[in-house]
């Protein structure tokens, strides 16, 4: 019982630091990338925007498909 | 930092002068809702898909098909990225997720068992639930389309 919510509290504080990390983004002259802009900087070139969707279409496929 | 691999994407609007008006950004807000409501419909109707089944494979791949058209096909107008990005704020970024996978794979390699529970694992009983996975396909949907636009 200890080890699952050991587990769930570790997906939850990585989660809960992404979601830190996206509002400390938004702040004014922030220098930490929104996930929208690292992203969107990832996605500049043909591999990474192929990468990034392939990305997305894997996570459709393995949540809604199977 | 130096930006990544020079930008071969093309950019609208110099390659499509044919789109080149100009829309406000509230524009359209008819279009907006009959669009909203067309992929909320879609949602609730994918959400009723069997897994493992030809239809719950259908109801991903479409809208996998429709985004390769807009990313490649007919590019939407797109969010300029950001010329350089702070290296130290992206490893921020590359911690936390490579965080996660690492959680994920210690999990997947016992098997998800009980006690040490996948994501995936912990997530399926809650997209049993008709509502939950139509709005999470619904947020996939539109995140689709908001990476389509970087």
């Amino acid at each position: 019982m200890v080890t699952r919510v050991l587990t769930i509290l570790g997906f939850a504080a990585v989660i809960a630091a992404l979601a830190v990390l996206e509002l400390l983004g938004r702040r004014k002259g922030s220098r930490i990338p929104t996930l929208g802009e690292w992203l969107g900087y990832v996605m500049r070139s043909r591999a990474g925007r192929l990468l990034i969707l392939l990305g997305w279409l894997w996570l459709g496929w393995h949540y809604f498909s199977r | 930092m130096e930006p990544m691999a020079a930008d071969d994407i093309p950019r609208w609007p110099e390659r499509w002068p044919g789109r080149l008006r100009v829309r406000s950004r509230g524009g359209r807000p008819a279009r907006k809702v009959v669009i909203g409501a067309g992929l909320a419909a879609y949602s609730w109707v994918a959400a009723s898909t069997v897994p493992f089944t030809r239809n719950a494979l259908l109801v991903v791949l479409l809208p996998g098909a429709a985004v390769a058209v807009l990313a490649y096909g007919r590019p939407a107008r797109r969010i300029p990225p950001p010329d350089r990005v702070d290296v130290t704020g992206l490893s921020y970024w590359a911690v936390c997720i490579i965080a996660l996978f690492e959680w994920e794979a210690a999990a997947f390699r016992d098997n998800s068992l009980w006690w040490h529970p996948s994501l995936t694992a912990l997530i399926d009983p809650v997209l049993g639930v008709r509502p939950v996975k139509a709005a999470a396909i619904l947020i996939w949907l539109l995140s689709g389309w908001a990476l389509v636009r970087r």
